[in-house]
């Protein structure tokens, strides 16, 4: 449990790490938190020359208020989310999954961040800041640019991030009014990733009807999706317990290949797909008022 | 100034230095000049050597040495099974691979630099050259015609023809009969999954050596300092008196520790051959594939009886995963304290059992917390279960028939060992009366009515400790002698140092070992300090494992302190001029009788011992005594433990929600330290029903090869334990006392899958192997309401026609 | 389909027994490219499209007839190791099989793969190529990675054949 030799390097502004990143093109990798690169290198599975680490980078830690929504700084731990008090007035479910995250020592220590550009398919902060429908701001040395949630997973452990851009910040617009949320999660007994875990957020108008529904589901297959099938099987509806069951096992149409490994297969991955959703939709039913 | 007794709850002492960092591990240690070793481990299971290219390795930055198998192959010896059967097969083992490599990670080469960082990087550069070979990792296929054979050649060429280490039975009575008479039999196939013991400190070891001198000194994380001295002589040819073995802190074992270990020779050796302290620290990845692995049973097993509820026999054929090699002790664990255990706490008159002892391309398997007990309790209180189904009967009904009966001293059963004391039923009733059984009924009636999966599960267990009686011990195989010795020495100011043969890494022996002083000299616990693990403190000693160091050591401790005291009571009457049976010794001080103002204390007496100035005619100076305690018999711990779990039916989940223990571990020194004990080790017990296991690929490979896969059990996955003790002495030891370090891990993992079978019994479910993941649980669901469905469908078309 | 899968057995479905040893890295897939079969097993049996289409090659050097000595830098996200190892190609029955082996070590262990790909004509000029074969992967990537295995060598196939796929069109 070694890692292989780095250099390592402190920035104190963002143009300065963008800077250090371009220079050392494909011989860096960003680390704030480390809770993803460092393991990764001490079982060599990762030898970057050089490490930049932003987590001292004032501009990268803290969540702010703005217009229309908040703005969290890349470098912001789980545990700092899960206490904002902001964060638990707008957005209770991004308190509810950073509780959930692996450990109280990886808390303390991972960062949003660090968890989007990561990419784990089983992390749960892409399947919740999908949900929540963010939008990222990355920049390089030469712009900075604003890139959606939506095209920001790419593929296994793969993001659209550029290799010489630092990830900012993550913004996430307030929610409706009457808007419920959930995280559901079957965690895996040993790494408490998620083995699947559905994010859910369902807005009901005066009436009680469904106006809007994001689901996103994570753990299942290579990357967090949405459930766009059952989010659309929801929206118009005042919902019953047996619509929202008849929705949520649509809910792994759009992973394609499901996972499977040791601790679970694909056929039950699937199955706690559909279960998952259920029970995170209608816990989030449960709270829009 | 605590005076205590004995059966007093007190603190540990070791632990405020433990938990706030005071401690000193082997990684502690740091010895000018010190260079670091790094072994390269086999990726392959199994594979022939072809090359080993370290041109590149040994030019790299502060590479001292590289040394192969090949390099060393006379000075590492090969590494011996401590305990040997009849017939059994001992292939060589070789602290550094020579030709072939037969599981990942096995050792190839050693690299010692000046720095572990640079000893890390350099192995990395040693190039291996193999050829890979087919390899084989189930026990039951391992010894079937055409599999890949770990060790060629026949027997007498140090080949295990057909991978098969040893063949071992155990008969009691007549089983066929039984079964032939037997109103109902009943069969299972059940897996004992494979464990990592996980130790919370990995291994490590320094060694040092003085080449003037010729003395080797080594720090090394183990159970058994004394042992490693002796069987590192007999390995290497190092003599016995030039090399000392120290077992500073040691943070756990579970058994793991318990042996003589390639990294022991290997560092030993390379200390020896460059004359400079050498230091091997174990990583955890490391750990996963290089410690020993525990249980990995495969078994076929019968159990037969009579419908009014009365067991007659059992029978199992067992396939036993050793590993690679032959452990230290492999061969004792799946044979002799699995197969002698398997009447349980039942009066069963019949009993067959084989086991088949197979290598396979896997991390060696050993001693793991319970060490065969946990796995013949297993399928005992399992096929109780089933038993109990098969005739319509409550389990504990079933239990409760066929108890033996209370008795105090020796009750012969039927695998030929004789139980020292027990009183089961006592047990199981206060496990009863705490759990309300009636009232549990009704609430499971309740639950399922609303569609709760609710399930109960009893384990009324017994098992084997205080390891011990040599003579029994080796007719049965041991390579030593299973004794222990004290020495207690009074310093001239009336406190006392105590040495010990055992060797603790958590079981907190400072304590219960001060404690067994304190009661017995009237001296308070800080006046005593206690050394163990130090060959060079201590003449010899066992080690600790198999719950036996108070049993043992504390009675051989305990013999010590009587000699002691009986000296000091003739210095007492000379100097007090009164005969010595006028003379009380009590809370440290001795009294003449009937008369209170006329006596003197222990430290007065120490000090007189001492001076050595008025000493009885032929008395010798000082104060200090040397026994030597090996018991007549084993210790046979029991109890009654009961888990109720709940399953979450849409996806197998299942959580554990009350857990009842009830153990008997005869007399108690320290309640507290006993608690503690059962707690984790019923931790552990639950861990191997609900999440535990090594997984492995087809090809060898290690698939649960970190934390990341192998799920520890952690405090969220528990309810708080209730538990409880019944006493009954043992009467083999003068303590009474009779081990208590394993009884939860044995007892637990029973309890648990009989409540998740009891949990899905009324779907038809009848066995689940361990560990009861969610999707396996949730497969079972599945299954049997589809032939719930299809039996419908069937009864439907039935009617149509 | 799931491309790759840890097989997993069960004895019975009332008494759910499991055992070690039962798992094997499957590698299974299938992939539609838009050409004749002709032209799809010329691609595949070309080493320059080889070289440039498996993910990570650096070098493919012929090295006797069918096999080839490849430096590949393969990974995936932060996960990347260097491995030297070779490529063969047996069994050939153009234009409808072929069997392919890739061996490769590096100092985090080695990776293997035993395939037979099939090659059917599945439309007017539309192969749909099928891998089946058994992979084994050894070292630390065995050991911490096996959640990870399964997508991330179907990932690598899909840019191998998206890769081939492009070569076609063009």
């Amino acid at each position: 449990m070694v890692t292989a030799q780095f250099e390592y390097l402190a920035p104190a502004t963002v143009a300065e790490a963008a800077r250090l990143l371009s220079r050392y093109k494909g011989e860096a990798k960003i680390v704030a938190g480390g809770q993803s690169l460092i393991p990764l290198m001490k079982l060599r599975l990762a030898e970057p020359k050089y490490l930049i680490d932003v987590s001292n980078i004032k501009e990268l830690s803290g969540i702010k208020e703005e217009r229309g929504g908040l703005a969290i700084g890349a470098a912001t731990t789980y545990d700092a989310i899960g206490a904002s008090a902001v964060v638990r007035k707008y957005f209770p479910l991004l308190a509810e999954a950073a509780g959930q995250v692996a450990d109280l020592q990886v808390r303390n220590k991972g960062t949003i961040g660090g968890s989007l550009a990561h990419a784990d398919p089983a992390g749960d902060f892409p399947a919740v800041i999908l949900a929540l429908g963010a939008e990222l701001e990355a920049s390089s040395s030469r712009a900075t640019r604003k890139i959606s949630i939506e095209r920001f997973n790419v593929d296994l452990l793969t993001t659209s991030l550029r290799p010489s851009e630092v990830l900012k910040t993550v913004r996430i617009p307030f929610l409706a009014a009457r808007t419920g949320t959930a995280y559901y999660k079957f965690e895996n007994k040993a790494s408490h990733y998620a083995v699947v875990g559905v994010a859910a957020i369902v807005t009901v108008n005066a009436s009680g009807v469904c106006t809007a529904a994001r689901v996103a589901v994570t753990g299942a297959g290579p990357k967090a999706v949405r459930a766009k099938r059952t989010e659309r099987i929801l929206v118009g509806k005042a919902l019953t317990a047996s619509q929202i069951s008849t929705a949520a096992k649509r809910a792994g149409a759009e992973i394609g290949d499901f996972n499977g490994d040791i601790h679970a297969s694909p056929e039950y991955r699937a199955h706690l797909t559909v279960v998952a959703a259920e029970r995170a939709i209608t816990r989030a039913l449960g709270r829009a008022k | 100034m605590t005076m205590v007794g004995i059966n007093e709850s007190v603190k540990r002492r070791e632990d405020p230095r433990l938990i706030s960092g005071q401690g000193k591990y082997v990684d502690d240690i740091r010895l000018p000049g010190m260079l670091h070793l790094s072994l390269v481990r086999s990726p392959h299971a199994h594979a022939r050597i072809k090359r080993v290219d370290v041109s590149r390795a040994s030019k790299m930055d502060g590479v001292v040495a590289i040394f192969t198998g090949a390099d060393l192959q006379e000075q590492l010896g090969s590494l011996p099974a401590g305990w040997v059967l009849p017939d059994l097969k001992q292939p060589k083992h070789p602290p550094l691979a020579v030709d072939k490599v037969r599981y990942v990670g096995d050792a190839v080469a050693a690299v010692v630099a000046s720095a572990p960082y640079l000893a890390a990087d350099a192995a990395r550069a040693v190039k291996v050259t193999y050829e890979s070979l087919p390899a084989i990792v189930d026990a039951e296929k391992a010894t079937k015609r055409g599999a890949p054979i770990l060790h060629e050649g026949n027997a007498d060429a140090g080949g295990a023809p057909n991978n098969v280490a040893f063949d071992w039975e155990v008969n009691g009575g007549d089983y066929a009969a039984a079964a032939k008479k037997a109103d109902v039999v009943v069969r299972e196939r059940i897996v004992n999954q494979r464990l990592i013991p996980n130790a919370m400190e990995p291994r490590g070891v320094v060694a040092d050596y003085e080449p003037a001198s010729g003395q080797l000194t080594m720090w090394t994380s183990t159970q058994i300092p004394h042992l490693l001295r002796l069987l590192f002589a007999l390995v290497t040819g190092h003599p016995e008196h030039k090399l000392r073995v120290i077992a500073p802190d040691v943070g756990g074992g579970f058994g793991s520790k318990l042996y003589i270990y390639a990294e022991e020779v290997i560092t030993g050796i390379v200390a020896k051959q460059l004359g400079r302290p050498v230091k091997w620290i174990e990583g955890r990845q490391e750990n996963y594939l290089a410690t020993t692995h525990g249980r990995d049973h495969i078994t076929d097993v019968e159990i037969c009886g009579n419908k009014d509820g009365t067991i007659t026999g059992i029978s199992c054929e067992v396939n036993a995963n050793l590993g690679a090699y032959l452990s230290t002790f492999a061969p004792l664990i799946p044979t002799i304290l699995f197969g002698i255990m398997l009447v349980g706490v039942y009066k069963l008159e019949n009993v067959k059992c084989k086991v088949r002892g197979a290598f396979t391309n896997t991390t060696p398997v050993d001693a793991y917390r319970g060490a065969g007990r946990p796995e013949a309790t297993y399928l005992v209180e399992r096929m109780v279960d089933r038993f109990a189904d098969a005739v319509g009967r409550d389990p504990v009904a079933v239990r409760r028939k066929n108890m033996i009966p209370a008795f105090k001293r020796g009750k012969a059963v039927a695998t030929g060992v004789k139980y020292d004391s027990g009183d089961y039923k006592k047990a199981l009733d206060k496990a009863l009366e705490m759990l309300d059984y009636p009232k549990f009924k009704v609430e499971q009636r309740a639950a399922r009515k609303e569609g709760k999966l609710l399930g109960i599960g009893f384990s009324t267990y017994i098992e084997i400790c205080g390891m011990a009686p040599s003579a029994v011990a080796s007719s049965l195989g041991a390579g030593a002698g299973l004794w222990e010795s004290s020495l207690v020495r009074i310093h001239p100011t009336g406190k006392a140092t105590v040495y010990t043969g055992t060797s603790p890494h958590g079981q907190g022996h400072y304590t219960s070992m001060s404690q067994i002083v304190s009661s017995q000299l009237g001296i308070p616990m800080e006046d005593v300090e206690v050394v163990h693990g130090d060959t060079a403190a201590q003449q010899f000693g066992t080690g600790t494992f198999g719950s036996r160091s108070v049993v043992v050591g504390g009675s051989a401790l305990y013999m010590s302190l009587q000699k002691v005291v009986a000296k000091a009571r003739k210095l007492a009457a000379h100097q007090m001029g009164v005969p010595e049976k006028q003379v009380q010794f009590a809370n440290g001080r001795f009294v003449v009788e009937d008369v209170p103002d006329k006596s003197m204390s222990f430290p007065d007496i120490a000090l007189q011992c001492y001076l050595a100035k008025d000493l009885p005619k032929g008395m010798e100076p000082g104060l200090e005594a040397v026994s030597f305690f090996d018991p007549e018999n084993f210790t046979w711990p029991f109890g009654c433990h009961v888990a109720v779990v709940e399953i979450d039916e849409e996806t197998g989940d299942t959580k554990l929600v009350r857990y009842v223990g009830v153990d008997d571990v005869g007399k108690v020194i320290n309640p507290m330290i006993v608690d503690g004990m059962v707690h984790g080790g019923v931790a552990q017990g639950v861990g191997q029903a609900l999440v535990e296991q090594a997984v492995y690929s087809n090809d060898g490979q290690l698939l649960s090869g970190s934390m990341m896969d192998y799920a520890v059990p952690t405090a969220e996955m528990f309810p708080n334990f209730e538990t409880a003790r019944t006493e009954t002495p043992s009467p083999t030891n003068p303590l009474g006392v009779k081990g208590a370090g394993e009884t939860g891990t044995i007892a637990a993992s029973p309890a648990v899958i009989n409540a998740v079978v009891d949990a899905l019994s009324h779907l038809g479910v009848t066995h689940i192997d361990m560990p009861a993941t969610s999707e396996k649980v949730w497969r079972l669901i599945q299954g049997a309401k589809e032939e719930r469905r299809k039996a419908r469908q069937g009864s439907r078309n039935g009617r149509k026609r | 389909m799931h491309p790759i899968a840890w097989e997993r057995k069960w004895s019975d479905r009332r008494a759910a027994t499991h055992r070690a040893g039962e798992k094997k890295l499957k590698i299974e897939g299938s992939y539609e490219i838009k050409a004749a079969r002709e032209r799809v097993w010329d691609l595949l049996n070309d080493v320059d499209v080889l070289r440039d289409c498996i993910p990570g090659c650096e070098s493919l050097t012929p090295a006797g007839p069918d096999t080839f000595e490849a430096e590949l830098s393969v990974g995936i996200g932060m996960i990347r190791g260097s491995y030297s190892g070779r490529v063969r190609i047996s069994d050939r029955k153009k234009p409808g099989s072929y069997r392919l082996e890739i061996e490769g070590e590096g100092p985090g262990g080695f990776i293997k793969g035993d395939a037979t790909i099939t090659l059917q004509a599945t439309g007017e000029s539309v192969t749909t190529v099928t891998v089946d074969g058994d992979g084994e992967v050894g070292g630390m990537l065995a050991r911490v990675g096996q959640r990870l295995i399964g997508q991330a060598s179907k990932s690598l196939m899909k840019q191998f054949f998206d890769c081939a796929g492009k070569k076609a069109r063009g």
